[in-house]
């Protein structure tokens, strides 16, 4: 009898984890065909018009498409558990060339697409924009084949400029006296919001430095932050905040706390990426939807030279067995024609072509099209240092942000800043 | 060094003259009683209320200060949630590798529990320990290498194997310490009534310990249903569980915080019930040894 018993626990243990590795087992195995293309991707309005026309591409070519979507952070964290442990799982990834591309490249964990990038004349890869391009090179190799492209404009209230007599700003001094004149005629307003946080501030106050003559590495490959123009960038984007910006400012905004402040009618600047301007436009998202207008970044000393870059890419593994097909879902989802209709839904491309085709630019605010063109042209290729660990770099470079607008001396901060990210990149070319 | 001082000094001068004072009466005590409870119980709810609050409204009233208690509510969020986002998978997904790997891990937890506790295993109870002191994240990169050559990688059982690791030890310690709480004189009286060492366990003492399997249970559901960084790597689209699915309504250039909050709600009220029935047990595991020497 007991025995028995004894027999029939082990019995049931034993069905128990059968019946478990019988009814979890679509893990893998048919995926191994080389049909299938797995295609990791991040959530964008991009990969939304991706999803919704992948049964075109699957007709066209009779491969499968298996995708995987998940959030920004999410999915690095995804590459560098799944990479890191030469995944051959993944064909091709959505990246973000400026904050990961250069550390996967370096890894090995990118295929080397040169030769299958200039084979398409059709295709046309001259047809993509210098700064995009750049962004996606690794050591004169191209990695990857920008998808999303962002250029820092002038966000602005019409109806507060228009009631304050103001014309839109065309230079950093104007911008600073019309966020001076705002700031000071209507109390509940700020003259000017942008993001704060130390790390998420870098990418637009790049554009600011730039504007003043001043680079985050100079030529020689030295820091340049210590610089007089990057002193002075310093000083002006810690200024706007500090004496214009919202009262009791936190610094640790990065762009949806900075964007609620403006789209809730509470400031009448706001500097950011165009990629955004959807949620200042959408009256579900917006207070402030009817009255929003967009302008080029005002001039600094060395003029308006805002950031033109690729925030994301698409890239193959180079660890995947399945590159040609991989290259052919690239090929189709960068065409054209897919660039055309992601441009339509909202999200800015890379193709010259898709610019200059009215098409490209009917469903944006006008003055949004020709801040976008405009900015496209003088546009720099990055927006935050090009090395490896750009995670780090931007908290170094970023603190004289936050310092300037706590009330520090810009000089002082930037100049601590620039010792400690000269050591950095010390530190990288071991 | 002046804040150091201070703060012995606030600190010190109210215990100095407490010890000379009469006991306070019974009523002020009350009073202060509700007031302890009332701040920290709003402290601990503010942020639960908020999501709450938040998952009714729409993505514009949610940053307006204005409207924070008084609003439109809209149900256009939860209808997002569980309809266009089918959040019903996810539920189901996450609540079948919490149960499953709950109650696999008791299955194999309980006896080795047993057979520590008894034969004062201490050298294996540690290495039990073990699993659970390594940072799940060190195991990550291993663990994604061997699964993705077994080619186990968004399947269940990788899932279920990765929260087992963790639950484990979580069920084994509860339990041993529950065993050794219970005296040794009840197993050795049934076997001089003729019951086997095994049939003495089956029959007298995991009766005793159900309250015990309760608790170690519940607390390794909990750990399984939040956890979000094993599900992350080893999940794949069909075996994606909540917590990782929520993070879908964070996009690049656009994020959804009324159906994020909706999302949350619904990730967080199926595990607030559990806990309030169990609560009971909850506690006595939190507590398991502590007053034992």
């Amino acid at each position: 009898m007991k025995r028995r018993s004894i027999v029939k626990y082990a019995a049931v243990a034993a069905v128990l984890s059968l019946g478990l590795t019988a009814c979890g087992g679509s893990g893998g195995g048919e995926t191994k065909a080389s049909g299938t293309v797995r295609v990791t991707l991040a959530n964008h309005v991009w990969t939304e018009g991706i999803k919704a026309s992948i049964p075109e591409f699957e007709k066209a070519t009779g491969l499968k498409v298996e995708l995987t979507q998940l959030g920004e952070d999410q999915l690095s964290d995804q590459y560098n558990v799944k990479l890191n442990a030469g995944t051959d799982e993944i064909d091709v990834m959505m990246y973000r060339p400026l904050q990961e591309g250069k550390a996967f490249a370096k890894n090995g964990y990118l295929a080397d697409l040169t030769s299958k990038v200039s084979q398409d004349a059709g295709w046309d890869w001259k047809d993509y924009q210098d700064g995009p391009v750049k962004a996606s090179t690794v050591d004169g190799k191209v990695v990857g084949v920008p998808i999303i492209t962002e250029r820092e404009v002038l966000y602005y209230r019409k109806d507060l400029l228009k009631a304050a007599g103001l014309a839109v700003p065309k230079t950093m001094n104007e911008l600073q006296a019309a966020a001076k004149t705002i700031a000071a005629t209507s109390p509940d307003t700020a003259g000017f919001v942008a993001r704060t946080n130390k790390s998420a501030a870098v990418t637009q106050f790049s554009s600011f430095l730039y504007s003043f003559g001043g680079d985050f590495v100079d030529g020689s490959g030295k820091s340049a932050v210590g610089s007089d123009a990057a002193k002075k960038a310093y000083a002006f984007y810690g200024g706007l905040i500090k004496n214009f910006g919202p009262k009791n400012v936190s610094t640790d905004m990065s762009w949806p706390e900075a964007m609620a402040v403006f789209t809730q009618g509470k400031a009448a600047f706001y500097t950011e990426a165009d990629s955004l301007y959807k949620n200042a436009t959408d009256p579900a998202k917006s207070k402030v939807a009817d009255n929003v207008g967009f302008a080029a970044l005002p001039a600094g000393p060395a003029g308006s030279k805002p950031y033109n870059i690729a925030s994301w890419g698409l890239a193959v593994n180079k660890a995947s067995s399945n590159q040609d097909n991989a290259w052919k879902f690239i090929q189709w989802a960068t065409s054209k024609e897919r660039t055309l209709a992601a441009q339509k839904a909202g999200v800015p491309g890379a193709r010259s072509s898709v610019w200059a085709d009215p098409a490209g630019t009917s469903t944006y605010p006008k003055d949004l099209a020709e801040a976008i063109a405009s900015s496209a042209k003088a546009g720099v290729g990055h927006d935050r240092p090009e090395v490896i660990t750009v995670g780090k770099a931007r908290e170094i470079v970023g603190t004289p942000i936050v310092s300037t607008i706590t009330g520090a001396d810009a000089s002082a901060a930037a100049d601590k800043a620039s010792s400690d990210f000269q050591k950095f990149l010390d530190s990288e070319k071991k | 060094m002046t804040v150091l001082n201070k703060a012995r000094i606030s600190t010190g001068a109210p215990a100095v003259p407490a010890r000379r004072r009469k006991p306070i009466s019974a009523r002020a005590y009350k009073v202060f009683r509700v007031v302890a409870l009332v701040v920290v119980v709003l402290f601990l709810i503010a942020p639960l209320f908020w999501m709450l609050l938040a998952s009714f409204k729409t993505n514009v009233d949610i940053y307006d200060a204005g409207k924070s208690f008084l609003f439109s509510p809209t149900v256009e969020n939860y209808a997002n949630v569980l309809q266009r986002n089918n959040y019903f998978v996810f539920i189901t997904n996450s609540f079948s590798v919490a149960f499953v790997s709950t109650a696999l891990s008791l299955v194999l937890g309980v006896p080795a529990a047993y057979a520590m506790s008894r034969f004062t295993m201490h050298r294996s109870a540690l290495v039990v320990l073990m699993a659970r002191v390594i940072p799940g994240v060190s195991l990550l990169v291993p663990w994604y290498y061997v699964f993705s050559n077994l080619k186990m990688v968004g399947g269940f059982e990788a899932l279920i194997l990765s929260h087992m690791f963790v639950a484990l030890p979580l069920i084994v310690y509860i339990m041993m310490s529950y065993f050794d709480s219970l005296p040794l004189e009840l197993e050795e009286s049934a076997q001089v009534d003729g019951l086997t060492p095994i049939g003495a366990f089956r029959r007298i003492t995991l009766p005793l310990s159900v309250a015990g399997m309760a608790t170690a249970g519940i607390l390794s559901f909990i750990f399984s249903w939040n956890n979000f960084m094993f599900a992350l790597v080893l999940s794949g689209s069909k075996t994606k569980t909540l917590p990782v699915a929520i993070f879908d309504f964070v996009s690049y250039a656009s994020i959804d915080w009324g159906g994020l909050m909706a999302a949350a709600t619904v990730v967080t009220i199926p595990i607030m019930i559990i806990a309030l029935f169990t609560q009971k047990y909850i506690v006595s595991g939190m507590t398991a040894g502590a007053t034992k020497g």
